[in-house]
């Protein structure tokens, strides 16, 4: 994990090892998150009902705007606290986990606090009608309540691993997922608690796990631990962390903005069955893409590092393999999705009509999935070739520059499937654009191979 | 002789490198300015020109984490550091620095926040090197090739980089007197003065028991 220690592995080694040793667990921790919301899905799907999906799927928005807020601390905090490692400054090293601490403290209650007056109209905003709203109003008002929770529960986890532990933090990660699987059953269909049920095993996942956090962080043998004098927020240390994770937050609000389009388009012209739908297809479509993300992820320190070393056939040869496990996996799900949808649609939900609803979107949606893995991984490409601004806009490209005026005009000719057709459109206009943009970036690479 | 490490924190075109190179080839000692970067090219595998890039330069912010995952409920960051960052290539020059140090030999640093790597070292003076406007625009005009008003502009837009880089590294003041063992006017004994006053310096401190 620790790329500072011997840097010159990742110059001389196969790049096919390496990418398996930094890609898989990254893989591995990136689908835990995305199993974890696909069980919780199947439990509301079966022990709640059509509705409850509705209004889980509504929270979405609302899910990923507390993300961005996460990560608008973690990720400063996770680069401050290793820069400060880096030079021995344990002490303000401390600091940094006091004042993250704080700071998501203080975040977590104002977001609730914000978003508990307005929590309907909100709702209603984002395509709840009056059947589900309660669903969705019922599960946020335990999310909200146990935010605070949430946002140290990550912020921590961010400290944990980037102070040098990052085996404990993907322990601690794995540990929240299993406590909710075991308790969201417990809870949806012996206690009867519904959707609720759902909401309660998330909070007290991460509570246990949060308390566990501070227990491990307690010990005074650590290098970094808990203690009085590091609690005061220090406006330098603020300053570092927030103005470090604003982008990563802004491409969080981003794509937040999309699935309201989305979500509200849907709830327009089919209603809340088409809403329920969507938040069954988003379930299957993200854990491709966090396994994508995981390569990508793995990718990035190899491809990186040997830019930096100017051994461009290294950096060619870890994308292309990269970009060829990202095309099989991708292409391995638009297959399932086109010849088994609904068996997968059937974990979710034993509704006929819902089930019908989903696999048309699907169909339409996964068309092009195998591009999405090219595109992707094309795109952290640049990311990883000091091109970050290439990358970001490349990646909004198919998130929302191409995507939202699809949304804002398809649906009106074609209604829902206008929606589901948005998808996949914006997938080819920009991985049109990427390859581009990447064959040209991987001709001059080729040449300044040949010349060096 | 006892062994002595000297940084030198200077205002861009205030004669502090100037100075520096003199004494160590007075005392006979290593120096090292941009040399710093290609040691750390070196010992990390990177080109040079990622460190030139990013020399002296503060954080790059975010950017190339934009894409770090924040999935509702879990959210994880990106697991692997950004190699090219500036913080990492911070990282790799500061173990460069170290490296230099531990060789055991006296030597002389400027720039790159080494009187904070270097902070535990018993044998460091640090020192910091500042000058009034007029003799610093001259320099700069002189070493840059730039009319009077880019002179000015750069010296600004210097000092402010350098300032913000040594915050966020050493979460000290650049150019506070009270982060360095001495802030010395280089204006007040001219190049040569200022080089023989450090001389003295040192040798009053290798005589103390």
């Amino acid at each position: 994990m620790n790329t500072q220690k011997s840097p010159l592995v990742l110059g001389t080694e196969p790049v096919g090892k390496l990418l398996k040793q930094y890609a898989l667990p990254a893989i591995v921790a990136m689908t835990a998150s995305s199993l974890y919301n696909i069980v919780d899905s199947i439990f509301i799907g079966h022990g709640v009902g059509m509705l409850a999906i509705a209004g889980i799927t509504l929270t979405f928005p609302l899910m990923n705007l507390a993300a961005a807020f996460g990560s608008l601390v973690g990720v400063g905090a996770s680069t401050v606290i290793s820069v400060k490692l880096g030079q021995k400054d344990y002490r303000n090293a401390n600091r940094v986990l006091g004042n993250v601490l704080v700071l998501n403290i203080i975040l977590g209650i104002s977001f609730s606090v914000l978003c508990f007056p307005f929590l309907d109209p909100v709702l209603y905003f984002f395509g709840a009608s009056e059947h589900t709203l309660p669903y969705a109003r019922d599960f946020m008002h335990i999310i909200l309540a146990g935010n605070a929770i949430t946002h140290m529960y990550l912020g921590l986890n961010a400290i944990i691993r980037s102070g040098g532990n990052p085996r404990t933090a993907m322990y601690i990660t794995l540990l929240s997922v299993l406590i909710n699987c075991a308790l969201a059953p417990v809870f949806i269909f012996g206690f009867h608690w519904g959707i609720r049920g759902a909401a309660w095993a998330t909070v007290i996942a991460q509570a246990v796990s949060l308390a566990l956090q501070i227990v491990y962080l307690m010990n005074p043998e650590q290098v970094i631990s808990l203690r009085k004098s590091i609690f005061r927020l220090k406006s330098e240390l603020v300053k570092d962390i927030l103005s470090i994770g604003l982008s990563p937050f802004l491409m969080n609000i981003c794509s937040c903005l999309v699935v309201i389009l989305i979500t509200r388009g849907l709830k327009q012209w089919d209603g809340d069955i088409a809403v329920s739908a969507y938040g069954i297809l988003n379930r299957i479509l993200f854990l491709f893409i966090m396994v994508v993300m995981g390569l990508n992820q793995g990718m990035q320190p190899i491809a990186g590092y040997n830019y930096g070393a100017r051994r461009f056939g290294r950096v060619v040869a870890v994308t292309r393999a990269t970009i060829f496990w990202a095309v099989g996996v991708t292409t391995f799900g638009a297959f399932i999705c086109q010849l088994a949808p609904r068996f997968i649609v059937g974990w979710f939900t034993p509704d006929a009509e819902l089930i019908e609803v989903c696999v048309y979107g699907i169909r339409i949606v996964f068309s092009v999935f195998p591009l999405v893995g090219f595109q992707m991984v094309a795109t952290n490409f640049f990311l990883s070739t000091g091109k970050p601004k290439t990358a970001i806009f490349l990646s909004l490209a198919r998130q929302l520059i191409f995507l939202v005026p699809c949304l804002m005009v398809l649906p009106t000719f074609l209604h829902t499937t206008g929606v589901w057709l948005s998808l996949p459109i914006a997938d080819t206009i920009s991985a049109v654009l990427t390859s581009v943009m990447f064959m040209q970036a991987i001709n001059s690479f080729k040449k300044k191979t040949f010349y060096s | 002789m006892k062994r002595t490490i000297i940084t030198i924190g200077r205002q861009f075109g205030s004669g502090g490198r100037v100075i520096g190179r003199r004494l160590a080839d007075e005392l006979g000692i290593a120096y090292y300015d941009k040399e710093l970067l290609a040691e750390a090219a070196r010992e990390s595998g990177l080109s040079g020109e990622f460190f030139e890039k990013a020399d002296e330069k503060p954080s790059t912010g975010g950017l190339a984490y934009a894409f770090s995952a924040g999935l509702p409920n879990m959210g994880f960051y990106a697991p692997y550091p950004d190699i090219l960052s500036n913080e990492h290539l911070f990282l790799f020059q500061s173990n460069a620095i170290r490296s230099i140090a531990d060789r055991g030999g006296s030597c002389l640093l400027v720039g790159r926040c080494a009187d904070y790597v270097l902070r535990d070292d018993p044998g460091l003076l640090s020192l910091f090197i500042h000058n009034n406007s007029e003799n610093r625009i001259r320099n700069i005009i002189e070493r840059q090739q730039v009319t009077k008003e880019e002179a000015m502009e750069l010296m600004k837009k210097t000092d402010r980089s350098r300032a913000s880089y040594y915050k966020y590294y050493t979460d000290k003041e650049w150019g506070m007197s009270s982060s360095y063992h001495f802030s010395i006017d280089a204006s007040f004994l001219g190049i040569d003065g200022t080089v023989g006053l450090i001389r003295e310096m040192i040798d009053r401190r290798r005589s103390l028991p």
